[in-house]
Parts: structure tokens; sequence; C-alpha cells
């Protein structure tokens, strides 16, 4: 109630100015991340669940913004949401370009998964730990991705919307200093949307 | 040992040339579409169907009984409702050469976003221009809504 009242004065006394909002959000997994909205009147801060700010509105004055102004204003922007992307890590054995037993388990659930989704396009990403130098794991990665992909040959996807990547040492699962050996940052990340 | 590192460079820039997994330049696909939306890139306009490809200068519009979703290959996710026109001015998502940006900018309509792997390298890389401000974000998803009074 205390956060409602404001709420209710901005957007309906300020009348004639624009109207032009954002309104936080959260994250899938339920946390809560920041926003950062910047005018001509200074800079706000949002962090909390449907914290929201006018954007031309001085620094500082965000309000709640209602569930039922959220699903008025923004419904059918929600409702055209696209299927969330689904993401496998693939490991191999140590050393080798062997992939563990659950990771080969997994090649027919990608399968699956990229002959279930509409208009699929599909990404498989090499990544190392952090031992070695850059343009040493960046090769490496893209060995384990080339590997990877080969298991796809015959997957009902045009090839065009397949894209073979390495990012080397620098998109670590689990972060960790320069030459630190993590088993699990070894991996490649397949990705179907 | 100089020469050996460009060696290994140009091994894997053939290598990846002759990959039978062709690249192309696109940076998202639509993968939702109601009533009329288009996305118009080099001087043309087509209308926005399941997998219309998305690349660096696009722009989406919807009309006003449309909506449209693009993911893009970081899986960074937007929709937009209807009325509304939105260009991705800029989009960079190569880690390995610390190359990551996403930059788009919005005359009006709504629109939902949900942060992908851009925002969780780099989140400073995200900024979405809007008539009357700046919004930036720190790995997260968030909805905006853009009154044009022109």
């Amino acid at each position: 109630m205390r956060w409602f009242l404001p709420a209710v004065i901005v957007l309906f006394l300020s009348g004639c100015a624009n109207q032009s909002y954002v309104v936080l959000l959260p994250n899938d997994d339920g946390t809560i991340g920041k926003v950062f909205v910047t005018g001509n009147k200074g800079t706000t801060l949002l962090e909390k669940n449907q914290d929201g700010v006018l954007i031309d509105s001085p620094a500082g004055q965000s309000f709640i913004v209602s569930k039922d102004k959220i699903t008025k204003d923004f419904g059918i922007a929600l409702a055209a949401t696209p299927e969330k992307p689904l993401v496998f890590l693939l490991y191999f054995e140590t050393g080798g370009t062997k992939l563990t037993s659950e990771s080969r388990a997994d090649i027919p659930r990608i399968m699956a998964e990229i002959n279930r989704r509409p208009a699929p396009d599909f990404s498989i990403i090499g990544h190392t730990d952090t031992v070695g130098s850059d343009d040493d794991n960046v090769a490496l990665g893209l060995k384990r991705a080339r590997f990877v992909a080969e298991l796809f040959d015959g997957a009902k996807i045009a090839r065009d919307r397949i894209n073979v990547a390495s990012h080397g040492e620098k998109n670590l699962l689990i972060p960790t200093r320069d030459n630190t050996p993590e088993p699990r940052n070894r991996r490649v990340e397949a990705s179907v949307r | 040992m100089l020469k050996l590192r460009l060696l290994a460079l140009f091994a894997i820039f053939f290598v990846s040339a002759g990959s039978s997994f062709a690249q192309n330049n696109a940076i998202g696909y639509v993968k939702t579409v109601q009533g009329n939306a288009t996305v118009t890139g080099g001087g043309q306009s087509v209308s926005a169907q399941l997998g219309t490809p998305v690349q660096i200068g696009s722009v989406l519009r919807t009309d006003k009984l449309g909506s449209m979703g693009v993911t893009f290959k970081d899986n960074t996710i937007i929709s937009l409702g209807p009325n509304t026109e939105i260009t991705v001015d800029e989009y960079l998502f190569a880690p390995e050469r610390d190359e990551l940006k996403l930059g788009a900018s919005m005359t009006r309509g709504t629109l939902n976003y949900v942060s992908g792997i851009i925002a969780k390298l780099k989140p400073e890389a995200i900024s979405l221009k809007t008539p009357t401000g700046i919004i930036g974000v720190r790995g997260t998803h968030f909805l905006t809504k853009i009154e044009n009074e022109d």
C-alpha cells in the first residue's frame, strides 16, 4: 500500500507528460537483476520486482507497477515471447574426443528438441578451462565443437541454421583464475533455439 | 614461436572456412509472429515469418494487430507488442575476441526483453535507446512501453 499511492499519483497526475516507462521483472530462476534508466533529468536504478519508472522522470522516482497494468500494456508482447532456448552441456572423457556416456545420451534428446521446434536454429560452442594460452584454447574449443557437430550430420535442420564456434577460455561456466584446471569448464554448449 | 602461432591461426581460418556448416550473417531469427510484422534491412522489407533471419541494422515492425518474438544467437530474447518499431543497431557475440555488444533503439510500442549470454559476460555492453532516454541492464528481464508524441 505504501508503494501503491505514489504509483497512482505519478501515473494519473502527470497526464500530459510522456508516459514512456520501464518495469523490471524477475528472471526465470526467481533472481532479480537491475536496470538503469537514464533520461534528461538523471538516472534511476530499478532493482525490485515490478519496480517501474517513467523514462523522462527525475532521478529516483520509481514506483511499483501493478500486475493489472503490466497485463494491460504488455500482455500481447509477453504472449509473443519465444520459447526459452534449451541448453545442453556436453563433456568429454579426460584428454580425448570421446563424450562421456551421460553426454552421449543427450545427443538423441538434442535431436528430438531440434525436430520438435517449429523454426529451430542451433549453436555448438566449444569451451576450455584457463590452462594454456588464449589462442590455443580457442583452437581446442573449436576442435571440440567440430567433433560434436559431426554427431548432428543427420539432424533435420538446414546447415545454415547451425553455428559452430569456440569461445576458448572467455566464457567460463565456473569462474577461475588463469591457468586453473577445471573439468567443468572443458565443455561444449549445445543450444537449441 | 610467433611463426607457429600464425600457422595455427591460419589453420583455424582455413578449417573454419572449409566447414560444411556454412555460417551466415544472421544474428537471430524470428520465432513467433501474429498478425502483420516485418523485418527490414538493406532497403528490403520482408513479411516476418517463423525463421526469418534478423541481421545487424534490421528494423523490426509490428502493425496495430501484430506481435513478434526474436531469439538472438547469444540466447537473448525480445518480443514486440502491437504498433512497435525497434532497430538492432549493433550486435557482437565473439567472447573469444572480447567482442560483445547489443545496442538497439526503439521508437514506439511495447517490448519484452530477457537477457542472454552477452549480458552475463559484459552487462555494460547492452543498451536500448528510446526517444527520451537510455535503458541499461545488469543481466535481467524488463518491459518497456514507448509513447511517441510525433
